[in-house]
């Protein structure tokens, strides 16, 4: 039976909906990318390699901030007791949101390339990597970020403002906030890029990270009944590492680019105190399931204590997926002595893969099943067999293509970077190498894996509320 | 033909697979030390398994010696990784203690 969700939670479920549309166009084209790396005449002239890594990289991105905006709009009504507030112009937003990803992504397909004059950056691309749309898109985005910061903040001050939405309060301003940022050129690709990485870094490193600590938080206390002012206190501290180490580990970024040197010795204290809260969070989730499963077997009630099974396996996956992707495939290459030789090679793709899938792709997924349990007004929500197998095939996609792009990045590291010395001849060496073509067909394969999991999440999140062995 | 000035002598080609190996043990260890300690706290482990705990501390730090070393990373960032892994000694110790007020506080 449906239960009759309130406005807030309504939208939340719009945002959801959208955000796994664009997971699929994200890996959708992805596959493309990776077709081409194996075979580059594939749709030669009708979608280039730039396009297929632009649509690829900016869904993933842009699914990613429709599914915060859902989990957000999600947790308000639990978390402050009321309905969000301006949630009609929650509503407007979302459509003009929409309508400009649209119009956007039409145009990268479309049109793809410009004059490259001002035309260019205004409506087709503004050209910088991650962050490709065009400036009145840039602005739209900002609109509609303000207009949701307002619906959060004037929902916070209304209504009971726990320690989540108080998290959630100062990280999404911040979030909008760092967004301008990226909306501005130099002359000096130096600075430029200096700014740029403020968007880059900032919000995946550091605003994002807190998000899904508070996320977690919320997810703990809603699936297995953890006690709220010990995770509350858990994410405080998550927040104080998270942006004592992650604001200026961006100085990680900032090595090779024509900033100063002192980059260097600032970005190697803080990148290598930055796996410790990946490391707390990871912590965060065993010990609140442990307590509390604890607390239950004591009073000799052998049942477990996760009211929603397939959210909560994501979860699990998030705190590991975090720690390995983020912090092992992380760790691997962040001081600069290292990062000299694997800067600009398949390392860097394996640990963006790793990193975005374990930190965010697999929390968010959870969100989107615990919207699914609301809906349906179940109880105790129990995995199907789509459940099973969108998880294995999508978490045993998602590694096996960092697997392969760790092998074609080590190969790069020492054919392309310490034999040859970074030269042109020796890009081209590296990427000519057995064990490199071997690592792009790998990714390919198990890219098609990761594809086919997904085609089970989409069907799973779309029948799993009707499935009858649900407790009710 | 290459110029040899353009090839970067600091790390040796054979190192660097030792390097990304004992980089990614660093943290698989660490994560180790973190979760056996916490499990053993919570009691979904016996109390016998913590010097476990701290033995994958130690091979925590033999790793980011050995990668340390085999990088050839300067006077600051050898420090700095000493401090990191004294602090990731430390930093279990004190969350816990945090979170174990936190708890009685609430359940009194």
């Amino acid at each position: 039976m449906a239960s009759k969700l309130n406005e807030s939670q309504q939208l939340a479920t719009w945002y959801f909906t959208f955000a796994a549309i664009l997971f699929g166009a994200q890996l959708l084209f992805g596959l493309v990318a990776a077709i081409q790396y194996v075979m580059p005449g594939f749709l030669f002239e009708i979608i280039d390699f730039s396009i297929a890594r632009i649509i690829h990289i900016n869904a993933l991105v842009v699914w990613m901030v429709f599914a915060m905006f859902g989990s957000v709009y999600w947790l308000l009504p639990d978390e402050t007791g009321i309905e969000t507030v301006g949630i009609k112009l929650g509503k407007l937003l979302y459509w003009v949101f929409v309508a400009a990803i649209v119009v956007v992504v039409l145009v990268y397909l479309l049109v793809q390339v410009g004059p490259a004059d001002e035309t260019t950056i205004w409506f087709i691309t503004e050209g910088r990597e991650y962050i490709e749309a065009p400036r009145w898109a840039d602005i739209g985005i900002v609109v509609v970020a303000l207009g949701f910061v307002a619906n959060l903040f004037l929902t916070g001050i209304k209504g009971n403002r726990s320690g989540i939405v108080t998290v959630l309060m100062a990280d999404m301003i911040a979030f909008a906030g760092l967004y301008l940022a990226g909306m501005f050129f130099t002359d000096n690709i130096s600075v430029d890029q200096y700014w740029w990485w403020w968007v880059i870094h900032l919000w995946v490193e550091a605003t994002w990270e807190v998000f899904v600590g508070a996320i977690a938080a919320y997810g703990l206390i809603k699936m297995v009944g953890a006690h709220r002012q010990v995770v509350e206190m858990w994410l405080w501290i998550e927040v104080a590492m998270l942006f004592g180490s992650g604001i200026l580990g961006m100085g990680h970024h900032y090595f090779w680019i024509g900033t100063p040197e002192y980059w260097w010795e600032i970005g190697a204290l803080f990148s290598a105190l930055e796996p410790l809260p990946l490391v707390a969070m990871f912590v965060h989730v065993l010990y609140d399931w442990g307590k509390t499963q604890g607390g239950q077997d004591a009073k000799g009630e052998s049942v477990s204590v996760i009211n929603n099974k397939p959210a909560f396996t994501w979860f699990v996956f998030n705190a590991f997926g975090n720690f390995l992707g983020a912090g092992v495939w992380g760790f691997f290459h962040t001081l600069p002595q290292v990062n000299l030789y694997t800067h600009g090679t398949q390392f860097t793709s394996a640990h963006g893969h790793l990193a975005f899938f374990g930190a965010y792709a697999t929390i968010l997924i959870g969100m989107m099943y615990i919207a699914v349990q609301g809906k349906n007004g179940i109880k105790v929500m129990k995995n199907t067999t789509s459940s099973i197998l969108a998880v294995s095939l999508i978490v045993g996609g998602v590694v096996g293509m960092t697997v392969a792009l760790t092998i074609a990045g080590y190969v790069q590291v020492l054919v392309s970077r310490a034999q040859m010395g970074a030269t042109w001849a020796g890009y081209f060496d590296g990427q000519a190498g057995m064990w490199f073509a071997q690592g792009m067909d790998w990714r390919l394969i198990m890219g098609v894996v990761t594809f086919i999991g997904f085609l089970f999440l989409a069907k799973d999140l779309l029948s799993i509320g009707k499935a009858a062995h649900h407790e009710r | 033909m290459l110029d040899p000035s353009l090839i970067r002598p600091e790390i040796a080609l054979d190192d660097f697979l030792p390097i990304f190996v004992s980089s990614a043990l660093a943290m698989v260890f660490g994560g180790f030390y973190v979760g056996i300690y916490t499990a053993v706290k919570v009691e979904m482990l016996k109390r016998w398994a913590m010097p476990f705990a701290y033995l994958f501390w130690m091979l925590t730090s033999y790793c980011l010696y050995i990668m340390g070393s085999l990088m050839h990373v300067g006077e600051f960032t050898a420090k700095a990784l000493i401090v990191a892994m004294i602090g990731y000694l430390l930093l279990p110790h004190a969350v816990y203690y945090m979170q174990h007020q936190v708890h009685e506080e609430n359940e009194d």
